[in-house]
């Protein structure tokens, strides 16, 4: 009954309903009314059209290619992240209840879901530690910042951002929640509005942010979620360059596949071999792409492997009955959660069985894990048991069924993965009704097996884990198997033989036996041997001249047939032929040469007379020119007929002149050959190929007239649309080129696309990341281009973070986050010196770029990168120390700094001085001549010859007489190297992980080890003492002085030694005047005293004023303090409140447990 | 469906293919080891002019290491960064100029500076490319992958063997990367250009040799130039020689071409209608890139962006077979090959499509 097809919808042509119809559509058209929105005035349609017209190119955006294919695109990556306690694991858990109706009780590790026809989504919760921000910035394409509303923004949130910025920045969507903190209305509006602001001026204006009021049952409320999930479902991505250029995968799965023998004789010190597994994203990924996980290193990929889709599209089938695939469509994949019963840990599968372990209960649903513990108890008799009952034989001929016996054979490879098969075959099933038995799944024990306890059960699994895991879904199956029945054709070349060997037998039915590759150059020169023969034999043969042109024609075509046969892509990259083999005419013997190497006396001479012929083997571009092998084009015929390939012969030409020769191997054993090879298109007939072709033209030309016919203009595109238009042209390209491709051809030439689901399996994993492993870190694998596996000296735009508070100082360790990495180096900062030098800068400078290199592995330039000076959470403050981009990669710096050197006159005759304790040596000296000197005072100088006397004494000149006292020194640049110093930040190899520690500086060092810092004496800043300087007082010759002129004359006067006039009198004042003076005298005194006394007062009156300010300005601190305290008072409170909730939540969980 | 890795080491053995492993190495930044270098002959190791080329690979890149077993019998390269610039390199006489520019042209698109190399040796010879046809053929091809503002091979001087004494200035720009190619319609010969030389002795002779190869080639088609190259005094070298290079056009862009050099006791009449037969055979073979192209193609196929890149050529040669499976070794990089379904069912063309491996040239600075 449902595959029936239902009848499509046929909407009615006639009657009242579709005269209704009809009315609505036309009263819509009747409604607008055009002039409306005309313009009233020419000013104001152009003033609208300018708008519009700007409005159109802010809509335009650089066109990037996107390498995510659209038919089977990878989840898309959603981030949950913010601040402890603010409801992150809520409304996860909310989501995944409102995408698949399942509750998850313990949210670790991401959670994929199916979220739409096209679309699912993996949800990943960042923990507050830096690493896991940085790692998920990196990855996340939609990141959900979640903000305490009663709080407000906190650190780690703009810290986030930042990291977000520098990595390429995601879509971000802000969740605002705890709001029914805030009781007040007013308040709450307030508050939401302060923080849209922020978030605002942070993001951009208009960035959508969320308002998520309290929790019901543990979850958010319904309707907000559902709005959410809307919003997250009508999510535009843009590619971002740094993730469309490399394949990465976030790891939803971990498993150790080291045998336990090793780690326990290594005592689990041993390097793991680890496979990861998750959805490709970003760019295809290719075997051979070293790859890196951040908080691990670099990785070699072992093996790649693709496995079915674990939480799959809905096909079209189940969107055709979606009635039935209701619940179906409601997928899952959180291995490292508790869906479904099973828990996935790096070494073991944990059980969730609900109840206690008996059979009979079977009203309870079961879910997957259930169910295989169930059926394990099934098992009866032991494995050795039943491999001795078995009848199963290895090979054919063997006598014996086969037995068990105490140590595993290789052999039995083959029923292993059988049983495994089976296995996944159960899982297959189980799937299905994987999320039934969810909804009781709330207080059920856990089960622990272990993989050593169980042998029965897991020596299958655990050994089959050295093999390639091969999930089967039905679709991949097939593929599978057909693929390895090709392989095994062409893997062996004796099978290769036995297939080429009949071919031969069809050739030499044919009649004409070919030179083999006696000479390598030879691949070209096909004649039979007969014609070798008439060659060598005599000029005359007038009848092997004539038909030579026919005869060399006639060979070209067969030998391009027989080219054109080949599977080249088997030959080149499957066989292990020699290039000259591959394109010898006869591959038969060849194939028996390359088969049996070792014991073929033959190939050995061989290979001696090709070391003896030189010319041969020469890594030559162009090929001899043998006037023999051109002997064949003196004929016409030959000549004429490759006239269809110039532009002057018509275009059937050639076709027909093939065409006689087709017909006359017609009869030969070609055809049946042909017919066999369905990789060879059928010959065409001439006629209909003809026709074809004049159709083909036809259309052509009628397209290009209909273009120009109809729309001149339409036909050119501006520049966006063009390149838009090339880019989804290539696309399709892209696409069509490898589909009817088989899945491991494909992965072979174009790697694994973006979306599949695969299996990484890395070697030489450190053992720490398994033994401390954490769900709740993110792991990244990110695939890295070959450029960026090799190390060098990268040259860096940096800028120190405003917020950051200190400066930052050359060859102090900084870490930094660039590409996949994150790593601790020591920078050199720099700056453009006029163009002329790279100039080192001591500390970097405020408010501006400078430059930055240190050694480490190379990214592409123009990556962005963040730097820390540390990524511990006790730090404090803004720990988001620089931000900038990548210039420039070498193997080698140009930095310089400045020295000056410095040396004193001993000798100066006019413009030319003996300078010394400048250099040590005549040598030293030798290297400086020619070199710019100067004096403090600014005098320019010429170092010229070394001195013999001092040593380390030369002469030089300058453009003026120097002074004993003048310093002179030598401006030269030193050039210098950044410390070749890589440190990865391993904190996924810490069991705790946010407290990894790098290089410390010096200081820290010594503040740590109680050491006293050195101290030079040369050092130390002494008083400068300077001698005050006497000048002897200027003499002029008594005859020189006569000779001046009055003006330049010295002009010195003795002093006075007469009286003056005054000096001779004495004064005597008359009694009246003596009287007014008295007076004048007691009047100033009376006056002095008045101001004397004002001014006491007023001291007074300040003093008292002061006392007054003083005791308010005391009564005022009082009241702050006793604000401050309740402030702190109430934020401790709410801090205590938290940690106890979050206790609480633990200790309920524990409860549960027990 | 599984496939496994390959170490970030190269290792190869024999001296054959030399030049494009040691071009694969460094443009892959991946180290190679060759060894069994001509560890069975009565001379072994390298020889002056393999030696030379090493000399020049380290002089065109920055940070390099090249080790040379005591015997010569094996290499290990550990490669820089390609640096470009100013370089000049004296080649000595056992081989041509084409030997030293052919990797040459394959590294300096993606080299930090652009590159201005002056070559000083042996212009033409009949193992190598000559310094005409990599000007007139070979950077052409390079225009297919959008490398030609400031592309230039100038012949300042011509050198015949065995005394040399030519000199080729050659300056590439550098790109960002590589377009991808789609050249699958081979097109119709539309016309034929050639270079006749003849340097030290007669230029009558660089005369016969055009006639001689206009009685071949002018039936087939009426727009055929063919110039008479003329170098006099000190701009041609120290040995006589003349030869002729000739290349063939096709309506959309496809590039022919054959050559062939003077050997004494030859007649110039003769080289010229070796010359004009080979490239009848070329062109016989089909395809959109020539036999001595396929490799510099196929390459930047390579060094593609992300996207599939297609490329109609004939039969590979055994120098391309073995550069195709150098690749796959160094890039991971496999090319789809299926035979064309050619309108002439005589021909051998196949259709060489890879996904381009996303190259971008690192090394260039945005400072």
């Amino acid at each position: 009954m449902e595959d029936r097809p239902h009848k499509a919808h046929r909407p009615s042509q006639s009657g009242a309903k579709a005269e209704k119809k009809k009315e609505k559509g036309k009263e819509k058209q009747h409604g607008f009314n055009e002039k409306a929105f005309a313009p009233r005035s020419g000013r104001r349609a152009e003033k609208q059209g300018r708008r519009a017209a700007e409005r159109d190119q802010t809509r335009l955006h650089v066109p990037l290619v996107n390498r995510t294919p659209d038919d089977l695109p990878p989840p898309v990556v959603v981030a949950i992240v913010g601040p402890p306690g603010v409801g992150k694991t809520t409304l996860m858990k909310s989501l995944v209840r409102r995408y698949t109706k399942q509750t998850l009780n313990e949210v670790k590790g991401p959670v994929t879901v199916v979220s739409g026809k096209k679309k699912r989504i993996t949800f990943i919760e960042c923990n507050n530690d830096l690493n896991s921000m940085i790692d998920v910035g990196k990855v996340a394409d939609l990141v959900l910042l979640m903000i305490d509303g009663s709080y407000g923004f906190e650190m780690e949130t703009f810290e986030f951002l930042n990291i977000l910025q520098s990595h390429g920045f995601p879509k971000v969507i802000g969740i605002l929640s705890h709001l029914d903190l805030i009781k007040k209305a007013a308040t709450l509006r307030a508050t939401k509005k302060a923080l849209k602001k922020r978030f605002w001026t942070e993001i951009y204006q208009g960035a959508k942010l969320f308002y998520l009021s309290g929790v019901l049952n543990g979850r958010y409320p319904d309707t907000e979620i559902l709005n959410l999930s809307r919003f997250i479902g009508v999510m535009k991505f843009r590619p971002l360059v740094f993730r469309n250029s490399h394949p990465y995968l976030l790891a939803d799965r971990l498993e150790d596949l080291t045998p336990r023998e090793e780690i326990r004789k290594s005592n689990g010190t041993c390097d793991r071999t680890v496979t990861v597994y998750g959805y490709l994203r970003g760019t295809n990924l290719r075997m051979g792409t070293k790859v890196h996980i951040p908080g691990v290193g670099d990785l070699e990929m072992k093996s790649v492997s693709m496995l079915g889709d674990p939480c799959p599209l809905p096909d079209a089938d189940s969107e055709k009955r979606r009635k039935l695939s209701e619940k179906k469509k409601l997928l899952i994949h959180a291995p490292m959660s508790d869906v479904g019963g099973v828990v996935y840990d790096k070494d073991a599968v944990y059980i969730n069985v609900p109840g206690s372990f008996t059979r009979g209960n079977t009203d309870v649903p079961q879910g997957e894990g259930e169910r295989m513990v169930m059926d394990l108890q099934d098992v009866r008799s032991t494995l050795e048991d039943r491999v001795s009952r078995s009848q199963i034989k290895l090979f054919g001929s063997s006598s014996k069924p086969l037995e068990a016996g105490p140590s595993r054979l290789p052999d039995q490879y083959g029923d292993e993965e059988d049983e495994e098969d089976e296995d996944m075959d159960e899982e297959e099933g189980s799937d299905d009704e994987e999320e039934d038995g969810w909804s009781e799944m709330d207080e059920e024990d856990e089960l622990d097996f272990d993989g050593v306890e169980d042998e029965a059960a897991e020596e299958g699994a655990d050994q089959g884990r050295k093999t390639l895991r091969k999930v089967n879904r039905d679709r991949e199956r097939g593929m599978w198997t057909s693929h390895q029945g090709r392989e095994v054709d062409y893997a062996d070349s004796d099978s290769d033989l036995g297939e080429v060997g009949d071919e031969d037998e069809g050739f030499q039915g044919f009649g004409s036996r070919r030179v083999h590759f006696d000479d390598d150059e030879d691949a070209v020169d096909i004649q039979s041997d007969d014609d070798v023969d008439a060659l060598s034999d005599g000029e005359e043969a007038p009848q092997w001249k004539s038909d030579l042109a026919s005869k060399a024609l006639l060979s070209y075509q067969q030998h391009s047939k027989r080219a054109q046969r080949k599977d080249w892509i088997k030959l080149i990259y499957s066989s292990s032929l020699t290039p000259e083999q591959i394109l010898s005419e006869d591959p038969s013997n060849d194939v028996v040469d390359s088969a049996k190497p070792t014991d073929d006396d033959f190939f050995t001479i061989k290979s001696e007379a090709a070391i003896g012929n030189e010319d041969h083997d020469d890594d030559r571009s162009k090929p001899t020119l043998n006037e023999e092998d051109f002997k064949e084009w003196e004929e016409e015929e030959l000549l004429d007929s490759i006239r269809g390939l110039f532009i002057t012969g018509s275009s059937n030409e050639t076709a027909e002149g093939e065409g006689d020769y087709e017909d006359m191997e017609g009869g030969g054993d070609f055809e049946d050959l042909e017919a066999g090879d369905n990789t060879e298109k059928a010959p065409v007939d001439p006629e209909a190929a003809r026709a074809a072709e004049l159709a083909a033209k036809k259309e052509a030309l009628k397209k290009k007239f209909d273009e120009q016919y109809d729309d001149p203009d339409g036909s050119k595109m501006d520049f966006y649309d063009e390149k838009k238009d090339e880019i989804a042209r290539q696309l399709q390209i892209n696409r069509a080129e490898f589909e009817d491709v088989d899945p491991e051809q494909r992965a072979l030439v174009e790697g694994y696309r973006p979306g599949t689901y695969v299996r990484i399996e890395l070697a030489n994993v450190p053992c720490e990341m398994i033994e401390n492993f954490d769900p709740t870190y993110p792991i990244v694998v990110g695939g890295l281009l070959p450029a960026e596996e090799r190390f060098g000296f990268v040259q860096v735009r940096i800028k120190r973070h405003r917020w950051f508070t200190r400066t930052l100082k050359t060859n102090d360790p900084l870490i930094f986050s660039l590409g996949w990495r994150r790593f601790q180096t020591i920078p050199i900062y720099s700056l453009d010196d006029h163009s002329i030098r790279m100039r080192m800068l001591k500390y970097t400078p405020e408010h501006m770029h400078c430059y930055a290199t240190f050694y480490g592995p190379v990214s592409l330039p123009n990556t962005g990168f963040c730097a820390f000076n540390s990524l511990s959470n006790t730090a404090p403050g803004f720990r988001v120390s620089a931000t900038g981009v990548v210039l420039d990669i070498d193997r080698s710096s140009k930095i310089v700094k400045k020295l000056k050197l410095t040396g004193v006159p001993y000798k100066i005759y006019k413009n030319t001085a003996f300078v010394k304790d400048m250099f040590n040596s005549a040598l030293e000296v030798a290297k400086f001549e020619g070199a710019n000197i100067r004096t403090v005072s600014g005098i320019r100088g010429q170092v010229k010859k070394a001195l013999a006397k001092p040593d380390g004494a030369f002469r030089a000149t300058f453009e003026d007489k120097v002074l004993m006292s003048d310093i002179i020194f030598l401006r030269a640049w030193y050039s210098i190297q950044p410390r070749k110093f890589y440190n990865p930040v391993t904190s996924l190899l810490l069991s705790d992980k946010g407290e990894w520690k790098g290089m410390r500086l010096t200081g820290q060092v010594r503040r740590e080890e109680g050491l006293k810092t050195p101290l030079d004496v040369n050092s130390t800043y002494k008083k400068v003492e300077r001698q005050p300087r006497r000048f002897n007082p200027l003499k002029i010759p008594k005859k020189l002085q006569a000779a001046l002129p009055y003006a330049s004359k010295p002009k010195i006067m003795k002093p006075q030694n007469r009286q003056t006039y005054m000096q001779k009198r004495a004064v005597v004042m008359e009694p009246e005047e003596k009287k007014a003076v008295a007076l004048l005298q007691q009047i100033k005194a009376l006056r002095k005293d008045q101001v004397a006394r004002r001014r006491e007062k007023q001291d007074e009156r300040k003093a008292a004023h002061r006392a007054k300010v003083a005791k308010e300005e005391a009564k005022k601190d009082e009241k702050d303090k006793e604000k401050r305290k309740e402030y702190m008072r109430v934020a401790g409170m709410k801090s205590k409140r938290e940690q106890e909730k979050e206790e609480g939540g633990r200790s309920r969980k524990r409860h549960k447990k027990d | 469906m599984t496939s496994t890795a390959t170490s970030s080491i190269l290792s190869f053995s024999g001296h054959q293919y030399l030049r494009h492993r040691l071009v694969l190495s460094i443009l892959s930044a991946k180290t190679v080891k060759i060894d069994k270098i001509r560890s069975d002959d009565k001379n072994p190791g390298l020889r002056d002019y393999e030696v030379s080329l090493l000399r020049l690979l380290e002089r065109v890149t920055n940070g390099t290491v090249i080790e040379i077993s005591v015997t010569g019998t094996a290499i290990l390269l550990k490669p820089g960064i390609i640096a470009g610039g100013a370089v000049t390199h004296e080649c000595p006489l056992s081989r041509s100029i084409g030997y030293f520019l052919e990797p040459l042209i394959m590294l300096a698109p993606f080299a930090k500076k652009p590159l201005n190399l002056t070559l000083k040796g042996i212009t033409t010879d009949d193992q190598d490319l000559s310094a005409d046809l990599i000007r007139t053929v070979t950077l052409p091809h390079l225009q297919l992958f959008g490398i030609s503002e400031g592309l230039e091979l100038r012949i300042r001087k011509r050198g015949s063997p065995p005394l040399g004494g030519g000199e080729v200035q050659f300056l590439c720009p550098i790109v960002k990367q590589a377009k991808t190619l789609n050249f699958v319609e081979p097109g119709k010969i539309k016309r034929i250009r050639g270079i006749a030389h003849a340097v030290r002795i007669s230029p009558q002779f660089s005369n016969r040799m055009i006639e001689a190869s206009r009685s071949v080639l002018n039936r087939y088609i009426p727009d055929i130039y063919l110039y008479s190259d003329v170098y006099k005094g000190e701009d041609s070298g120290k040995s006589p020689g003349y030869a002729l290079s000739l290349l063939a056009e096709s309506t959309t862009g496809a590039i022919h071409c054959a050559e062939a050099t003077s050997k004494p006791g030859t007649a110039p009449e003769d080289i010229a209608l070796l010359a004009s037969r080979a490239l009848l055979v070329e062109v016989r073979r089909g395809g959109c890139v020539d036999r001595q192209h396929q490799t510099v193609v196929l390459m930047m196929m390579v060094l593609g962006s992300e996207d599939v890149g297609k490329c109609r050529m004939g039969e590979p040669t055994p120098r391309t077979i073995q550069f195709l499976r150098d690749v796959r070794d160094t890039f991971g990089t496999s090319f789809k090959i299926v035979p064309a379904d050619s309108s002439s069912p005589g021909t051998v063309e196949l259709i060489y499509s890879c996904y381009g491996t996303g190259y971008v040239n690192a090394n260039r600075s945005l400072a």
